[in-house]
């Protein structure tokens, strides 16, 4: 049983919603604006195992509920929904640090089935903590990447560089760091990372990725200012050198 | 500051770069050509009609660019009342097709997707009669009709679809019948129905509204709508009218809506020879709608 946080103030989605997780065996809160939600998950009396988060709410939006949960070091995974679903408003939730995202009107079963994803995530990487890397017994096999004394660590979702502590991973930071990975020493476009890391066809700005290459380069550079892994290729995008 | 701001910012500095420049050439003008009557006036003719056409043209465009920006909004929020409702519907259709649901909360569900339905056939309604009062040459079907009753009805239809004690909505009218204007029944009905839909709408929890219909001259019937609700700010009570517009305050951005209700309740006042106007004493102090219209002589 998974506890989860429902954030969204039109009432009858939210019991719908409500309805439909207490049927797949979890327990489910409902908030209905971006403060209350805020209040329930900084407070911490009791952790959730995921959110589903409304976009438009009244007060603070979705995308402000995401980011100051995000900054305030909260890394439960977000479900986003949205009745706004053109490219540039998806990027804007996963920059605020979403881990998916929904556009409304949405199908149950595709919505139950991406919450339990979240869930199996986040107890994959969750018991890697607990047991020190010993993988849980439905994850897959070790996921993990190192260079020059780095280690990105899919399954656990997160990013270690030597010793020091680690930093987590969005489901978006780590889907795009494993699509560089994999293209390692090719220089890979924008359009192409939009394209295949996000699934986005639109005509959008692809200069929205670049925010979240420069987050990339906070955690992995020593310099991000002069980054030597995560490098920009001029006039392309970019190319992820392990050993430069 | 917002796109919209910051456009706005550029062009009336530009505007005002271009009128000092215009200016400055007709000083220029003048100081050359002091002694020559004909050029004189003729330079200084054509250099006011560039600067009258500057600051015509600058009026115009900050105009389109806050036109443009509550069109953006009205497509945000028809957008999310459109979609709402269609999302609530198929998440109770889906869940009622695949799980086992029982009977009480069955019955529950069909209440919850009656109201979706309720609410989308509304918001369709609202756009399809600001398209409608958009064409001036719409044909009405005119005859008189008594005020007093359908007032009535409308405030208790209202009562019931907000599910509201008679307290709540206070009626005050004379039913003698002799309240009589020309117009289009349900044209009329919409806008009493419109002006209640907000009244009820911005009181959030504190429901208090008046609804009265009188004479205040011989020849004029008035519809007044009062509520102890949030208020409107002083500066917006004209806007509020236009289409797409929207209140903004802190305190409504809470409330849904596609900005279409008021602008509906305009046209149709106006095209029965009558006007409608807002009184707020400001934001937390409730508001005031007056419906205007021309008695039927009886």
């Amino acid at each position: 049983m998974s506890r989860i946080l429902i954030v969204e103030d039109e009432e009858h989605i939210a019991d719908g919603l409500r309805y439909n997780l207490i049927a797949e065996g979890h327990e489910a809160t409902v908030a209905s604006d971006g403060e209350s939600a805020l209040d329930l998950l900084l407070g911490q009396r009791q952790p959730f195992d995921a959110i589903l988060l409304d976009v438009m709410l009244p007060g603070k939006d979705g995308f402000a509920v995401a980011s100051e949960l995000r900054a305030a070091g909260q890394y439960v995974p977000i479900l986003m929904l949205t009745a706004r679903d053109s490219a540039e408003d998806v990027l804007r939730g996963f920059e605020a640090g979403a881990d998916d995202y929904l556009p409304k009107p949405f199908e149950l079963s595709i919505l139950i089935a991406r919450v339990h994803g979240l869930l199996r995530r986040l107890r994959w990487s969750g018991q890697d903590l607990a047991a020190g890397g010993g993988a849980a017994p439905d994850a897959p096999a070790r996921d993990v990447y190192a260079f020059a004394g780095r280690t990105l660590d899919f399954g656990a979702m997160e990013v270690r560089v030597r010793d020091k502590d680690a930093h987590r991973l969005t489901v978006m930071e780590c889907d795009l760091l494993r699509y560089l990975v994999k293209n390692a020493g090719q220089p890979v476009s924008r359009r192409a990372i939009l394209q295949e890391v996000w699934g986005l066809h639109e005509g959008v700005d692809t200069r929205a990725i670049d925010n979240f290459i420069v987050r990339l380069r906070r955690y992995i550079e020593d310099r991000p200012a002069s980054p030597k892994f995560l490098q920009t290729v001029r006039g392309v995008g970019y190319r992820f050198v392990p050993q430069p | 500051m917002t796109r919209r701001q910051r456009a706005i910012a550029f062009f009336v500095t530009l505007c005002v770069l271009l009128v000092a420049a215009a200016v400055a050439l007709i000083v220029g003008w003048v100081i050359i050509n002091a002694e020559r009557a004909t050029p004189l006036v003729f330079g200084i003719i054509s250099f006011a009609l560039i600067i009258a056409g500057l600051i015509v043209y600058t009026v115009f465009l900050v105009l389109e660019i806050k036109r443009n920006e509550d069109h953006d909004t009205f497509i945000n929020a028809v957008t999310h009342e459109l979609k709402t409702p269609i999302a609530s519907m198929r998440l109770y259709l889906q869940t009622l097709q695949s799980r086992d649901v029982d009977d009480v909360r069955r019955r529950e569900f069909y209440e919850i997707m009656l109201a979706d339905a309720d609410r989308l056939h509304h918001t369709v309604e609202q756009v399809l009669k600001a398209g409608a009062s958009g064409q001036k040459a719409k044909i009405v079907e005119r005859a008189p009709v008594d005020l007093a009753p359908l007032v009535a009805e409308c405030v208790r239809l209202a009562r019931v679809r907000h599910h509201l004690s008679t307290d709540a909505i206070a009626l005050e009218a004379h039913d003698d019948h002799t309240l009589i204007v020309k117009g289009d029944v349900e044209d009329l009905r919409t806008v009493v129905t419109n002006l209640l839909d907000n009244a009820v709408k911005y009181s959030g929890d504190r429901v208090k509204v008046t609804v009265s219909v009188a004479a205040p001259a011989p020849n004029t019937v008035w519809v007044r709508v009062q509520d102890q609700g949030v208020g409107i700010p002083r500066k917006q009570l004209k806007r509020i009218f236009n289409r797409f517009y929207r209140v903004q305050a802190r305190a409504i951005k809470q409330v849904k809506g596609t900005g279409l209700g008021l602008y509906i309740v305009r046209s149709i006042a106006k095209s029965h020879g009558g006007r409608v106007f807002a009184q707020s004493e400001g934001e937390g102090h409730g508001a005031t709608f007056t419906l205007e219209l021309p008695r039927l002589a009886s």
